[in-house]
């Protein structure tokens, strides 16, 4: 009973490319005999990677689903496994956000057989940590004590996350990458991003499509959009930063230096290893990927090799997007797992502290607000800012949540709570007693934020514990 | 320079800096110790500080600190350590103690509805010195625990001092109730509890006994270390007897603020004592 590893798979639709990874996430109880049983996520380890496809798209644009879903039914059979071994994971569609357009319609058709408890998963700076956890940013921010920098360089976005020793310090995403414009043999335009424009007029370059480009024009481009990664890094943003940023990104906002860079994603090979072969995938990845070698970036930093390049934001997916739950914790009745999209509601801090003295009228108009904004049947009580609690105190807590439960949800709808603080069993306990035959989930040594969504997949060994998806965005 | 003028510059110089001043400003301000309450030098905030004067790496110094309550990074003088880490080791040392030659305060007893026996031995040095007293009640004790408690409860709880009382003060009024609940909810029955002075683990095997209990848990003190001198654990076995193999113990330990929280682990005791009647065993015979 002292370990168990789950299947996880991790599926990235990107702007210009489509891969698989398969992962054994290995948990184990870390705690001695003596103590409270601790359940940890201790390694990962990628079993099978598939082949990398061209993202298959509609009218150029749109995600054609039924061919990605043949891409993944032929890379399960060459993998030798069926949906339902498959036990977590995460769909990730990445990129331009043209492209996002019908992402939810692609993650309910793969939903059928991505397996029971895989998330879809989005959001321009979510994007970033899972590409920097793949590349190994984190990690090695951890076991080096110093700030690491992920740059993923895809087709239409690069991605940017900061760890300092392991803990993320900064997330943020624009719009640069090798694809915005595509060329063929003969250097004739065949795509231009409708975010080039403003490249365009700061490199004092106009490409139309059709037209035959010549290699200074695309050099210039590309110049201009490694200084505005360099710009990005320094916090010297400039216009042209503010203007590249992905909608809905965050800032790069930074409270200490970057010290070392990795990059990852499909123009990272090109860093690495320089192309000579300016278009051979048909794009200006190549030269891109020149002009940050010839930038700043590789002499300002310590540019270090990542573990992952291309693939860094599938292997994110599937090794990383899972937690796992404190191991003390309380559900009455196995069969509400799996448990998706379940919105996140915080109570805040005020609040929080307003139920231990008793009072529970806030919590109880504000329950129902949230339900009523959200348009949904239930949600998850988060608790996140009490640390620890006295016995009286939690019992004041207990009947806040109760009460609430009682007026404001469906008698049909499983009450759901998470705390950050260690006492999820207590409360369940607490709860438990005062709902009778209702069903109760209560787990904790879980952290969200406001506008999460959270999943929580089936409890693992002998019930200690449950594997948690936090994440950020919802499509539609 | 005379010896004697280079003793008065000398003591003037150590005296300004020990009031916190430079040495060569006159002390017209109040010093810091006026105006501010002393530093509690045994604090987490105080033994967070890093000592080293140049650490090559202060992040990762930071990082290993926070894993640890052990003292390091704490740099050194000469062969020997600092003086505020000597003074922190000191008073820690003197929080350890005061743990154990402390009583459990009454109020908390009062509060838990507990009344108190006491094992055979007659005081605090008897009580340190003589574990053997400590595991065993004299006849009069066996009767009054026989007269006021439940007769065969499925389970026994009693809260005891062991080596330290103020384990019981910091966590009892906790974990006890959070225990009691927790069975309670599970539908399983617990005889009357009560307070055990000068006790040490293996009373809980008499205790059984005499009780005639299918499950015995005891709320101790742990001897305290220069960490934490909160820390409370529970040992529990299944139809505990005198004589038995140590291994029939279970322990839930580390039970205080920077451990397992007090009513986290009431919970969990109570999960644990229910697979162990349900598997009627314990110790290393109880596979969680």
């Amino acid at each position: 009973m002292n370990g168990v590893s789950i299947l996880s798979v991790g599926i990235d639709i990107g702007t210009s490319t489509t891969s698989m990874v398969l992962s054994r996430i290995q948990m184990r109880n870390t705690a001695s005999g003596f103590s409270v049983p601790q359940v940890c996520i201790v390694g990962s380890e990628i079993i099978y990677k598939s082949e990398i496809y061209t993202t298959p798209l509609v009218d150029g644009i749109l995600i054609d689903t039924e061919k990605i879903r043949a891409i993944l039914e032929k890379e399960y059979d060459k993998a030798g496994i069926t949906p339902s071994m498959i036990q977590t994971g995460a769909v990730i569609i990445t990129g331009e956000s043209a492209r996002k357009q019908n992402a939810s319609l692609v993650t309910q058709t793969l939903s059928s057989f991505a397996g029971d408890f895989v998330v879809a998963t989005a959001g321009p700076d979510l994007e970033s940590v899972i590409a920097a956890k793949g590349a190994g940013a984190q990690q090695y921010s951890k076991e080096h004590s110093c700030v690491v920098a992920n740059l993923d360089i895809g087709g239409g976005t690069t991605n940017i996350a900061v760890f300092h020793c392991g803990e993320l310090c900064a997330k943020g995403c624009w719009d640069i990458g090798g694809r915005l414009v595509q060329v063929d043999r003969q250097k004739k335009v065949t795509y231009l991003s409708p975010r080039l424009p403003a490249i365009m007029k700061a490199a004092g370059v106009s490409l139309e499509l059709g037209r035959t480009a010549d290699w200074q024009e695309l050099d210039r481009l590309c110049r201009v959009m490694a200084q505005v990664l360099e710009d990005t890094l320094k916090f010297t943003a400039s216009k042209l930063c503010e203007e590249m940023r992905t909608a809905g990104s965050s800032r790069l906002t930074l409270s200490r230096p970057v010290e070392y860079i990795t990059f990852s994603g499909g123009v990272a090979d090109c860093v690495y290893s320089p192309q000579e072969d300016w278009f051979r995938f048909g794009d200006i990845g190549p030269i891109l990927a020149h002009s940050i070698r010839e930038s700043s970036l590789m002499r300002d930093y310590q540019v270090i090799p990542p573990k992952e390049t291309i693939r860094a934001t599938v292997v994110g997916a599937g090794s990383y997007t899972t937690s796992v739950s404190g191991s003390t914790i309380t559900y009455t009745d196995e069969s509400v797992f799996p448990v998706k999209n379940l919105p996140a509601f915080l109570l805040g801090r005020e609040t929080e502290h307003q139920c231990l003295t008793g009072n529970d009228r806030n919590l109880r108009e504000e329950t129902e607000w949230f339900l009523e904004q959200n348009d949904c049947d239930n949600l998850l009580f988060c608790i996140q800012d009490i640390d620890s609690l006295s016995y009286r105190q939690l019992n004041l807590l207990a009947d806040a949540l109760c009460h609430t439960a009682d007026s404001a949800l469906g008698k049909e709808q499983t009450v759901m709570v998470l705390c950050r603080g260690d006492f999820a069993k207590a409360l369940g306990q607490a709860m438990q007693r005062r709902l009778l035959d209702r069903k109760l989930v209560c787990i904790d040594s879980i952290s969200v934020q406001f506008g999460d969504y959270i999943d929580i997949g089936r409890p693992l060994m002998n019930g200690m514990a449950v594997p948690v998806v936090v994440k950020t965005l919802l499509y539609g | 320079m005379t010896d004697q003028k280079l003793i008065e510059l000398v003591t003037q110089a150590v005296l300004a800096q020990l009031a916190g001043q430079p040495p060569a400003a006159p002390a017209q301000q109040p010093s810091a110790e006026e105006t501010e309450p002393l530093a509690d030098i045994t604090d987490k905030a105080h033994k967070m500080a890093i000592n080293i004067e140049h650490p090559v790496n202060r992040d990762a110094l930071e990082q290993m600190k926070t894993k640890t309550p052990a003292r390091i990074g704490v740099g050194k003088a000469g062969p020997r350590l600092k003086t505020a880490t000597m003074l922190t080791l000191r008073a820690d040392h003197a929080i350890a103690r005061d743990a154990v030659f402390r009583d459990v305060d009454e109020q908390v007893l009062s509060d838990l509805n507990l009344f108190s026996v006491q094992t055979l031995c007659t005081e605090r040095n008897e009580h340190l010195t003589r574990p053997d007293l400590g595991r065993q009640f004299s006849p009069e004790t066996i009767n009054q625990l026989k007269s006021k408690c439940e007769s065969a409860p499925t389970v026994q709880i009693y809260v005891c001092d062991g080596l330290s009382s103020q384990a019981v003060d910091a966590n009892a009024r906790d974990v006890l109730p959070a225990l009691m609940d927790g069975l309670k909810g599970y539908g399983i029955q617990t005889g009357t509890p009560f307070f055990v002075k000068f006790g040490r683990v293996p009373a809980m095997d008499v205790i059984s006994e005499a009780l005639g209990a299918q499950v015995t848990c005891v709320l101790i003190g742990e001897r305290p270390g220069l960490a934490t001198a909160d820390s409370m654990s529970a040992y529990i076995a299944y139809k505990a007897a005198v004589g038995m193999p140590e291994a029939r113990r279970t322990v839930v330990s580390n039970i205080h603020k920077g451990g397992i929280p007090a009513v986290e682990a009431g919970a969990h005791i109570a999960t644990v004592i229910k697979t162990m009647l349900e598997r009627k065993a314990s110790g290393v015979d109880l596979q969680m």
